[in-house]
């Protein structure tokens, strides 16, 4: 009983953060109707960024300073993304946008490796190790901090979407951009804000996720790990990619719990992916997406 | 206040739908667009929002002024910043958004918090349907209850010109009535300019001071409320009649063989 509670709340926490990676995918697709498959290589990038700011810098930089130039140098990111990969490419097919997709996905790991090399790192240790113990339960402080983190971050969204003049606006274009363009939004604005928005998120996911563990290319799959739990919360959802990803993370940690010793560790890797599909066959729009409304 | 002069637009660089087409609509009037499908009427519309872009097409001659200023080219969001605000055909409501959501986004370009509250209450007294409904999700309202939406979206940007594009389509014809009469009871109360695109010639001609006829890309026709109404071409064509007091046989007339004057 106290292994099937504690996999479900350390299953929980490791959900939430790939529920902020989810957020990074939503808040891009919902302007730009545009998944980003480089969306883990973006924040590996933003994890290099940081190491770059603390310790590869070779200074001492004190950590709030080295987390307003990340977060600088992230907006510089996301916005030369956007404007000379997929701003150029607006109005084309998505099969044009997926080949851009896998291009920039290969291109920054080439250029991650040209710039800060192939070699394993330790990531920058910003938030604190340790566990907190409730009764009988360890809760890594690391991994709370970041779920409460992803929490607030998803309501802050949540409220900047639906009550904020800036928010409204990305909402207008998520919704159509005819209309949009016709009540005076620039969407092009509008999408710029979202992809920068999305890198800062996958950053912020970064820091939390890696913070104190191991930093390389190799991190990347997260990106592919969340993307699965942005479909099952729904594209469109912020608040939809959190709840997904706690039912990612408490799936993956039980099968990793239970049926990885009889699937020589098989298991844990195909059931997030199983229950995607699963879901999708159901609601096509995810948990919480937008469902079409169709009228007759 | 909005002034069209030789106006040419074209699609995709070779499709030309507007050929030289001039309009006038005068400080404070009602000037109504009329004209069959394919006649241009939207185009025009999307021409004076700069909307033109998204559908590939371009105003290739010709110069759109607007309050002094020429907004030919300019971009759609400071041709809404300048007062000049369209609501599209076809109910574009925002789907997923509530109807409180779809108000407050016509207010974006605005600062003013307390111009903003107040405009919405008047929004609420002009659609006194609308209080009720604003926690409801926009998509799922009947046509009738978005149009009013469209047009309390469009009231929140506090324009200065109104732009409406076939507000009527698809609505049952008391509904239209109720949706006229708000248009004009808003005209009176707030001195609104509006421009209006209408299939539903009677109705239309009837609360316009001035009204335009296309056809075929071109304004074929022009003048006063009176003047049109007393043209035998649009009593024929647009409002069914045809000489004030016999109706029409359709054996005597051979109605295919009468042809519109201005097509010559």
């Amino acid at each position: 009983m106290i292994t099937l509670i504690q996999t479900l709340i350390d299953g929980a926490m490791v959900g939430l953060v790939y529920g902020l990676v989810a957020i990074s995918f939503v808040v891009i697709y919902r302007a730009s109707k545009i998944i980003n498959l480089a969306q883990g290589e973006v924040l590996v990038f933003g994890a290099f960024l940081l190491w770059t700011f603390t310790e590869g810098s070779g200074y001492a930089i004190p950590l709030p300073i080295a987390l307003v130039l990340t977060l600088i140098a992230c907006v510089v990111f996301g916005a030369v993304i956007e404007r000379t990969v997929f701003r150029p490419l607006i109005g084309q097919s998505a099969f044009t946008i997926f080949m851009a997709g896998v291009a920039l996905l290969i291109l920054l790991r080439g250029v991650a490796q040209l710039v800060w090399g192939a070699q394993t790192r330790s990531a920058p240790a910003i938030l604190p190790e340790g566990a907190i113990e409730f009764g009988p339960f360890l809760v890594n402080t690391r991994l709370l901090i970041g779920a409460v983190f992803t929490v607030c971050l998803t309501q802050a969204l949540h409220l900047f979407f639906t009550r904020a003049r800036v928010g409204l606006r990305l909402a207008a274009v998520a919704e159509d951009h005819t209309t949009a363009l016709s009540l005076g939004v620039s969407v092009r604005q509008a999408i710029a804000v979202a992809w920068i928005l999305g890198t800062v998120v996958a950053t912020a996911a970064a820091a939390v996720l890696l913070s104190g563990s191991i930093l390389s290319l190799g991190v990347a799959v997260i990106g592919f790990k969340a993307l699965p739990v942005a479909l099952l919360g729904g594209l469109e959802s912020i608040r939809g990619a959190p709840l997904a990803g706690l039912i990612v993370g408490m799936f993956e940690a039980l099968a990793a719990t239970y049926l990885d010793p009889i699937t020589n560790g098989a298991a844990s890797g195909l059931l997030p992916y199983l229950l995607m599909i699963a879901v999708l066959l159901i609601r096509p729009y995810g948990l919480f997406g937008w469902q079409r409304i169709e009228r007759l | 206040m909005l002034t069209l002069a030789n106006i040419d637009v074209v699609y995709g660089g070779v499709i030309q739908v507007l050929r030289s087409t001039n309009l006038e609509v005068r400080q404070g009037q009602m000037v109504v667009l009329l004209g069959a499908n394919g006649a241009g009427k939207s185009t025009t519309m999307r021409a004076i929002s700069g909307l033109l872009h998204a559908d590939h097409g371009a105003v290739t001659a010709g110069r759109i002024m607007f309050d002094g200023t020429d907004i030919t080219h300019a971009d759609p969001s400071a041709i809404v910043k300048s007062g000049l605000v369209q609501v599209l055909e076809g109910r574009r409501v925002l789907e997923h958004l509530t109807v409180h959501q779809n108000l407050m986004i016509g207010a974006h370009l605005r600062r003013d918090r307390a111009g903003i509250r107040a405009d919405l209450d008047k929004v609420y007294q002009y659609f006194p349907a609308l209080p009720e409904l604003q926690n409801r999700i926009a998509g799922y309202l009947s046509g009738g209850e978005m149009q009013m939406v469209l047009i309390g979206r469009a009231l929140m940007a506090r324009p200065k010109l109104l732009m409406l594009d076939e507000p009527s389509m698809g609505l049952a014809p008391i509904l239209t009535r109720q949706l006229f009469e708000t248009v004009a009871r808003i005209r009176r109360e707030e001195g609104l300019t509006v421009l209006l695109v209408e299939q539903n010639a009677r109705s239309a001609i009837a609360q316009c001071d001035y009204g335009y006829i296309m056809d075929g890309g071109r304004i074929v026709l022009h003048g006063s409320r009176a003047q049109l109404s007393s043209n035998e071409d649009v009593q024929e064509f647009y409002l069914g009649l045809s000489g004030a007091e016999d109706r029409t046989s359709y054996r005597d007339v051979k109605h295919y063989r009468r042809r519109k004057r201005w097509l010559g």
